[in-house]
């Protein structure tokens, strides 16, 4: 199924298309896949993250679904 | 360690220095703002009049080399929300007066002549003077700096604190400017129109010099500098205070808040701004660092964070400070404006007119709704802005704020609670800060309780950003928390990392006391921070606020908010239990 990921901050140099930038790309997974699949997939450094699907907070464990956007911010904050 | 308050009365132009009453000895920030607003001004006074009082007081650990301990709280009562307001900013004035021995510079009174203009000058030996300024009369805050620079001694060591054109006019608007380590009078105490008390008294300016001067001397210095270490640590541990916050500064917050829903765009209309990632941190450091500008500084001297940057236009010429989130916020989204370097000439304009940003952009937001002028449309907004210079319509309607444009240009989505105008976090969507909005006695007020942590970041844990339950509770023990680390002198961004870090909360327990030799334990500080909120309650109700004022605007509950379809869910009865303990702390206090 395809979904679109979003990546941010220091993230955006682990796109899944390789180039690196922020702006969502689409990414094609098996069904069923978790957001912590994805994760795996991409790489991430192992850093705690602040998850949103389609601008909800999702956690690892979440199953995702057909054309879901799944954000991906490593620890932020600002004021 | 000496702790004076400094008493400039503008009525005789008279100044006398006494030490802190015992009975505010362990007072300092916003707890002690808020005694002497409480027990000196009148709950009705008129807040542009003489019987208003401007008080101006580092915190318990200013002047000392505590990290990020060298925040500055500026107290009155509010020409824009009608009740007691601490305004709170960063810059260079907070340790220089704790340096020089002063706990708190409390103005009174009202100059005698409406067009004289003062300047009360500070040096380092103990003289304090006030200097007839009237050519200074209608300065912008970078002018005056620069004349100010011009007055002082070769080598001489320095901070500002002033008010601009728009303080000496009366905007409900206006903030305080103080002065960077660079000299730039760039940093704010913005919120609730504090830059026209100063205005109206006729104070243009403050210098305080602490050329020479050393740190605070502590009451035990070695368990000083033992706590100080582990603070400093916990501070470069925490992925937020040791990375992020340098490396992008508040405007990181543009793209996650705008992926959750919460960033209000086009005046509150939406909850994504579709241009938020041009105006959001990654961009801003990403144009920072190709124009060659400089990407974390601190606002302070001691901060280790380090957020701050400046912005430089196309040539590389040093244009503003930030933008911060809320600006590129009120300026950005809220305004439907998508691009930095627009933000940034209205983030100047604010700053040398001597206008609150966040209050500004809300207010041109509003002005967009009534369709004087198009969102996006930010030569429109520069112009609307700049004409209150003149006393010249829209810009004296706008520059009393939100609440006055919206009545004047038939808006009925007013964005305000206590007539101030709300921050850059959606209250629909990010229910948490839609009871701090209500409840908090500084009107509509991000800092005052940020629950943005929990609802949003998963800091200090989680709250659900979309659903009413927990967030009252989120509310209140982030507003105590917030009354006390204003008052100790920190900045609200070590919060953070003490959240989430155990130690560092018991750091601070540790630098308090053995900075001021007062016994300090965590249980004391939380009390602290009751008590600044107590003063500031009661202040209110004497002033005639009741739980009618404690409510967010009518929209918030009906209109639902793009693109997750919410409306504010907390119940009144909720919002009226979150400051349950003020009879309690009252009567400890003594106070009624």
């Amino acid at each position: 199924m395809r979904i679109t990921v979003a990546l941010f901050a220091h993230l955006s140099t682990f796109q899944p298309d390789g180039h690196g930038g922020r702006g969502a790309r689409t990414f094609d997974v098996a069904a069923d896949t978790t957001v912590g699949d994805v994760i795996g997939m991409l790489a991430l450094p192992d850093e705690p993250r602040v998850l949103f699907i389609n601008g909800r907070h999702a956690d690892d464990s979440t199953v995702l679904a057909e054309g879901d956007r799944l954000a991906i911010f490593p620890p932020i904050a600002g004021g | 360690m000496k702790r004076d308050l400094l008493r400039v009365n503008m009525s005789d132009l008279s100044i006398s220095r006494e030490p802190l009453p015992e009975g505010w000895r362990r007072y300092g920030g916003r707890a002690l703002t808020d005694a002497i607003v409480f027990s000196e001004v009148p709950p009705d006074a008129d807040p542009l009049g003489p019987d208003n009082v401007l008080v101006f007081s580092p915190g318990l650990l200013g002047g000392t080399s505590a990290p990020n301990g060298g925040r500055l709280s500026v107290g009155a009562k509010s020409p824009l929300t009608g009740g007691i307001k601490e305004s709170n900013s960063g810059g260079q004035a907070a340790h220089a007066l704790a340096r020089n021995g002063i706990a708190g510079v409390i103005v009174s009174g009202k100059a005698a002549d409406p067009s004289a203009r003062y300047c009360l000058v500070i040096e380092a030996d103990g003289a304090a003077k006030l200097e007839r300024v009237d050519e200074w009369t209608g300065l912008g805050n970078y002018d005056l700096a620069d004349k100010i620079a011009a007055t002082r001694p070769e080598g001489d060591r320095y901070a500002t604190i002033q008010t601009g054109p728009a303080g000496e006019a009366g905007s409900k608007a206006a903030g305080i400017a103080v002065s960077d380590p660079k000299g730039y009078p760039n940093r704010f105490a913005g919120r609730g129109g504090l830059g026209s008390v100063m205005g109206s008294k006729g104070l243009k300016a403050i210098v305080i010099s602490d050329k020479g001067l050393q740190y605070t001397e502590h009451a035990d210095k070695e368990a000083f500098q033992s706590a100080m270490k582990r603070f400093a640590a916990a501070l470069k541990e925490h992925a937020v205070t040791g990375q992020a916050l340098p490396t992008y500064g508040t405007n990181v917050l543009t793209n996650i808040l705008s992926e959750a829903g919460g960033l209000p765009t086009r005046n509150f209309s939406h909850g994504t701004f579709e241009m938020a990632d041009d105006i959001g941190g990654e961009r801003q450091r990403e144009t920072i660092l190709a124009r060659g500008g400089h990407e974390h500084h601190a606002c302070h001297t001691g901060c280790t964070i380090q957020c701050s940057r400046y912005w430089m236009d196309k040539d590389g010429h040093y244009k503003v400070k930030g933008p911060e989130y809320e600006t590129a916020w009120s300026f950005g989204a809220d305004c439907g404006i998508g691009n930095l370097d627009e933000i940034a000439e209205l983030d100047r304009a604010c700053g040398d007119l001597g206008l609150d940003t966040i209050e500004m952009g809300a207010t041109m937001a509003v002005y967009m709704e009534s369709g004087a002028i198009e969102f996006g449309d930010a030569t429109g907004a520069l112009a609307a802005l700049m004409s209150g210079a003149t006393g010249g319509e829209p810009g004296r309607v706008l520059w009393d704020g939100a609440g006055a444009t919206g009545k004047a240009f038939g808006v009925t989505r007013i964005p305000t609670v206590k007539n101030q105008a709300m921050p850059a976090y959606d209250p629909r969507s990010v229910m948490g800060m839609g009871v701090t909005y209500a409840t908090s006695p500084m009107g509509g007020d991000h800092t005052a309780g940020y629950t943005v942590t929990a609802n949003i970041l998963n800091v200090g844990g989680s709250v659900d950003p979309l659903k009413p339950e927990g967030q009252a509770e989120l509310s209140k023990n982030l507003q105590i928390a917030t009354g006390m680390l204003d008052s100790v002198g920190f900045c609200i961004f070590v919060a953070f990392a003490v959240l989430d870090i155990p130690d560092a909360f018991t750091a601070i327990h540790e630098m308090v006391e053995a900075h001021t030799g007062d016994k300090w334990d965590p249980d004391a500080l939380m009390e602290l921070g009751k008590e600044t909120l107590t003063f500031e309650r009661l202040f209110n109700e004497k002033a005639g606020f009741t739980a009618a004022d404690d409510r967010l605007p009518a929209f918030m509950m009906t209109e639902k908010l793009p693109p997750h379809d919410v409306v504010f869910e907390v119940s009144d009865e909720e919002l009226d239990s979150v400051f349950d303990f003020v009879p309690e702390t009252a009567q400890k206090m003594g106070i009624s």
